[in-house]
């Protein structure tokens, strides 16, 4: 069976997530919080190819993501874990492709990505987050899970159509 | 298709399939190493044709000219306390500036920071200062050849040291994630008011002296161990096309 990881188009596709982190439309955000781009990505990629590409594919998008973004808070674990779960969920239940379920997932996604953050810097801090980083990690976090969940339905179900027409399963 | 009998042949198959993967992991740990330097290169190089033009430089030098009468009554103050006290030399106020367009830019987000369009080539290194219109913005990061990445002072846990002009009291300006940065201050009674200016210290050499960073909202004298304050920043990460890097 071909997998989407063998083809080369599929994996160069990657590459669009960090130019998009880095150009960061200001038009696709709220309250200048753009989306989680590697949620819209993995997501399709994960459900296409499986757990262990999934989870694969979050580590390498996460120390790339890394590397562009200052400050040592990782996004490596949450994409790890979202990529494996997101993989599971493509290879045990009926493909998932309503516009609601992609945006609920990605939704969730993002909040976990948001929430692993917000963890990190509160043990950065000495397990204490003061009322004013509280206040913008919370507006972050709902911020960037709404407009996450809006852009999926659009951006995952164009992704999905293309990657199962070069991987029929 | 048998089973080798060549266990040796068929495991250099298997190093060789795993060959274009050892590459794939080698690739990407030199990516997070090199700090995404080729990524941001070849970002700068892309949106080239996008960067702000020169109408908005001249925006950005006519809204300069604020910060630049407070920064003139701030060294004269200085200038004036100092003269005959001590030998300090300072360097003039337009020597080692570059000017450089914000390529990329997150301000609101998880990561507070710019991408500048300009790197070590033209001679920014990391620690320099980074000014916008009205102020201190932060502080360089990285650099790369052509580009420059910028750790704004709103990012959580930046600190830098400031100094209240009026009161002439230090204290450590913390970044909190949003535009609103806390302010420590080490004194007990440190004679601060709502609408005292904030800068940087008159005798700071990690930072240009005397460069306008915000203004004092709110004071909370009620906390522990040492009041607090609320600063607003004068320069705006959000709205700035072009900085200037105050070069070492």
């Amino acid at each position: 069976m071909p997998r989407l990881h063998r083809q080369p188009i599929c994996v160069a596709s990657a590459l669009v997530v960090p130019f998009l982190a880095l150009a960061s439309p200001s038009w696709l955000a709220i309250d200048g919080v753009g989306p989680a781009w590697a949620v819209l990505w993995l997501l399709p990629w994960a459900l296409v190819d499986g757990p262990v590409s999934g989870a694969l594919a979050g580590v390498a998008l996460g120390l790339v993501l890394d590397g562009l973004n200052l400050g040592g808070l990782s996004q490596v674990p949450a994409l790890l874990l979202l990529g494996w779960w997101w993989g599971r969920l493509g290879r045990r239940a009926a493909p998932i492709q309503r516009s609601l379920n992609l945006g609920l997932l990605a939704w969730l996604g993002s909040l976990g990505l948001g929430l692993s953050l917000i963890l990190q810097l509160w043990w950065r801090q000495g397990g204490a987050l003061d009322p004013l980083t509280q206040s913008w990690g919370l507006q972050t976090l709902w911020c960037e899970a709404l407009i996450t969940g809006l852009l999926a339905p659009l951006l995952v179900s164009l992704q999905l159509l293309l990657w199962r027409r070069r991987v029929p399963s | 298709m048998a089973p080798t009998l060549r266990p040796g042949k068929s495991r250099w198959r298997g190093l060789g399939q795993l060959t274009p993967w050892l590459l794939l992991v080698a690739g990407l740990l030199m990516v997070r190493l090199s700090k995404g330097a080729g990524f941001t290169d070849a970002y700068a190089l892309l949106s080239r044709p996008f960067w702000p033009g020169p109408a908005q430089r001249e925006w950005v030098t006519a809204a300069a000219d604020l910060e630049e009468r407070s920064r003139l009554q701030l060294l004269e103050d200085d200038n004036r306390r100092l003269r005959g006290l001590l030998e300090l030399r300072q360097q003039g106020a337009e020597d080692g500036k570059v000017s450089a367009a914000v390529i990329s830019r997150s301000s609101r987000g998880w990561w507070q920071q710019l991408q500048l369009g300009k790197g070590s080539l033209q001679g920014i290194d990391q620690g320099d200062a980074v000014l916008g219109p009205g102020g201190l913005v932060g502080r360089i990061a990285s650099v790369t050849p052509a580009t420059a990445r910028v750790k704004l002072l709103t990012a959580p846990g930046h600190e830098i040291g400031v100094w209240l002009p009026r009161s002439r009291r230090h204290g450590l300006l913390v970044g909190r994630g949003s535009s609103r940065l806390s302010l420590r201050f080490i004194d007990k009674d440190p004679d601060v008011r709502p609408g005292d200016l904030v800068a940087t210290s008159p005798a700071s050499t990690l930072l240009p002296p005397n460069v306008p960073v915000g203004v004092i909202q709110v004071v909370d004298e009620q906390a522990v161990p040492a009041p607090t304050a609320v600063v607003q920043l004068i320069a705006a990460p959000e709205a700035i096309d072009w900085v200037q890097v105050q070069t070492r």
